[in-house]
């Protein structure tokens, strides 16, 4: 049997260990409930959308939406500060999920970057325009993945998942899979901010609940939307070169600049995992549709549906994260891959004729 | 000699269960009685929890008739967690048995007792709120799990717990049936 003191020391230590855990839990409450309460610095886009929405606290809110496209306006249960500040933190988190925007830094978006594994996922890289993109006229374009449509959608059955999929439930997906990350916590601030935002954005735009709206996810082009030439990912790759490659770079590995992600990775340990519905091995109609209606920038619908489908089929041969699905021997594979290729590729292609294949003497 | 009999009696009963086991194949007799109770789970035990198909309680036809659920299908897994919403909501005390107090003979023992379906959906599209008296924004989810442990008299389900999804999912649909946006206001009659 120990002696008396050293079981008393042994006693003390254990609940000076309990005991600090528990201020540390009481510090991180303290802090979490102070960012709450702080002013909310807007990011550019958002400052913009918000503003155009009229987002304020009252007892009453009325959409500029809907009166500039109806004419009409009606009386909506209004915001409290905190309500606004929720929305507001939810569209910066949209906007700029690792805080490069914020001067706080990943702080001011609740560590967010936390539950992602690369340095360029933004939500608004899918979920175009803030989650909600409308042309110069104001009307909500087809297939932009707009986050009001999505909540008034959600609880929906999902056939990926088998569950009847909340709005909460469909977040954590994108950061496991879109995101190649971590599942954060349903009650977390980074979940329910972005729901408020959500939100905020079907009441603003006036959508109604369990209503399918065209907005809403993206607008799938399957093979038989073409002209059955059969995808081609060699297709895809020349068709890359000529349309992408500017932006997303050679290899799709994204292009950061200004201190900020300027087009984001595609392929690489930054881009989404094989596990995303945007990864054409898994399902192949949602890249071919997110190409297709929302790129290039400026010059949407421009590719055809076969070039969507190609590029889309192009894309899933680049090396990528594994998802979690796919198990350690993929997952190294594609370590190592995304080491390995980069380099070679930029070899094979310096070589004399591995290039355009119309970039020849005779064309010149 | 009458308990040397009855030892012999039970040795030769054992021996005969042992060679009933061994002649039967243990591990298919194990594969059988397997099958045999997910069988009567399924079909003979009327047991809810073992069927994937909701228990219809009383009024649900006419309550599915007009509040158009067929706008979501006849069948599928949204009519059935709205199905198991429409149960918990009138008949609490007895599809949510493990989360309240309440039995038949209490007076409020039913979600109903108190809101209207109505108010359900207008709760629903009005969530994730700041509320003054709790100082916190509460969402839909919160509010029922208060309920349970403080008008039902219970204990909280998780948030996970069909408990409350299946609440949410029939305000959802009762919500698009009045086709209501988010922030909606009842109007006073």
């Amino acid at each position: 049997m120990k002696p008396l003191p050293a079981r008393l020391l042994k006693l003390v230590l254990v609940v000076a260990a309990l005991g600090a855990l528990y201020l540390l839990a009481v510090r991180g409450h303290a802090e979490r409930d102070a960012l709450r309460q702080a002013a909310v610095e807007l990011t550019p886009d958002c400052r913009a959308k918000l503003s155009d929405y009229a987002l304020r606290a009252g007892e009453r809110y009325r959409s500029p939406y809907l009166l500039k496209t109806t004419g009409r306006t009606r009386d909506l249960h209004g915001y409290d500060d905190e309500d606004v500040r929720a929305i507001q933190r939810g569209c910066n988190i949209f906007d700029d999920l690792q805080g490069y925007l914020a001067k706080g830094g990943p702080r001011e978006r609740w560590y967010a970057n936390r539950f992602v594994r690369g340095t360029q996922t933004t939500c608004t890289h899918c979920h175009r325009g803030v989650g909600d993109r409308q042309d110069a006229a104001g009307n909500r374009l087809v297939g932009t993945n707009s986050m009001g449509a999505s909540w008034v959608m959600a609880d929906m059955y999902d056939r990926f998942t088998g569950l009847l999929l909340s709005h909460e439930w469909r977040q954590m997906q994108c950061y496991i899979n879109s995101s190649n990350g971590f599942k954060p916590n349903i009650a977390d601030d980074v979940i329910r901010d972005v729901t408020a935002y959500s939100r905020f954005l079907a009441a603003a735009l006036d959508l109604k609940i369990g209503n399918r709206y065209p907005e809403q996810g993206i607008d799938e082009i399957s093979a038989s939307a073409t002209l059955r030439r059969g995808d081609d990912y060699v297709r895809g790759a020349f068709v890359y070169r000529q349309k992408c490659a500017t932006c997303h770079g050679p290899q799709a590995l994204g292009t950061v600049g200004q201190d900020r992600v300027l087009y984001p990775a595609l392929a690489g340990p930054n881009a989404f995992s094989l596990d995303s519905r945007m990864n054409f091995a898994k399902v192949h109609s949602v890249m071919p549709g997110f190409i297709c209606r929302n790129m290039p920038p400026g010059k949407e619908s421009s590719l055809d549906n076969q070039e969507c489908r190609d590029i889309a089929f192009y894309l899933s041969t680049l090396p990528r994260p594994a998802g979690d699905m796919q198990g350690p021997l993929a997952a190294a594979w594609q370590q190592l891959m995304m080491i390995v290729m980069p380099p070679l590729t930029r070899y094979a292609e310096s070589l004399p004729g591995n290039g355009d294949p119309h970039d020849t003497a005779e064309a010149r | 000699m009458d308990k040397a009999g009855g030892r012999e009696e039970v040795a030769e009963q054992k021996s005969l269960v042992a060679w009933l086991l061994q002649a039967l194949n243990r591990p298919a007799a194990a594969a059988a009685a397997i099958a045999a109770f997910a069988l009567w789970a399924h079909f003979g035990s009327g047991v809810g929890t073992f069927r994937s198909q909701v228990s219809p309680a009383p009024g649900w036809q006419k309550f599915r008739a007009s509040y158009g659920l067929d706008d979501f299908g006849a069948d599928g897994y949204f009519v059935r967690a709205a199905q198991d919403g429409y149960n918990l909501f009138y008949y609490t005390n007895e599809y949510a048995w493990r989360f309240t107090r309440k039995t038949a003979a209490d007076a409020d023992h039913a979600c109903a007792a108190c809101h209207t379906v109505e108010d359900l959906a207008y709760g629903f599209v009005n969530s994730d709120r700041f509320d003054p008296g709790l100082g916190k924004r509460v969402s839909f989810e919160e509010r029922v799990m208060r309920c349970y442990a403080g008008r039902m008299d219970g204990f909280v389900p998780t948030l996970y717990d069909p408990a409350v999804r299946d609440i949410r999912v029939l305000a959802r649909a009762v919500a698009h049936h009045l086709q209501l946006s988010e922030g909606a206001r009842r109007r006073r009659s």
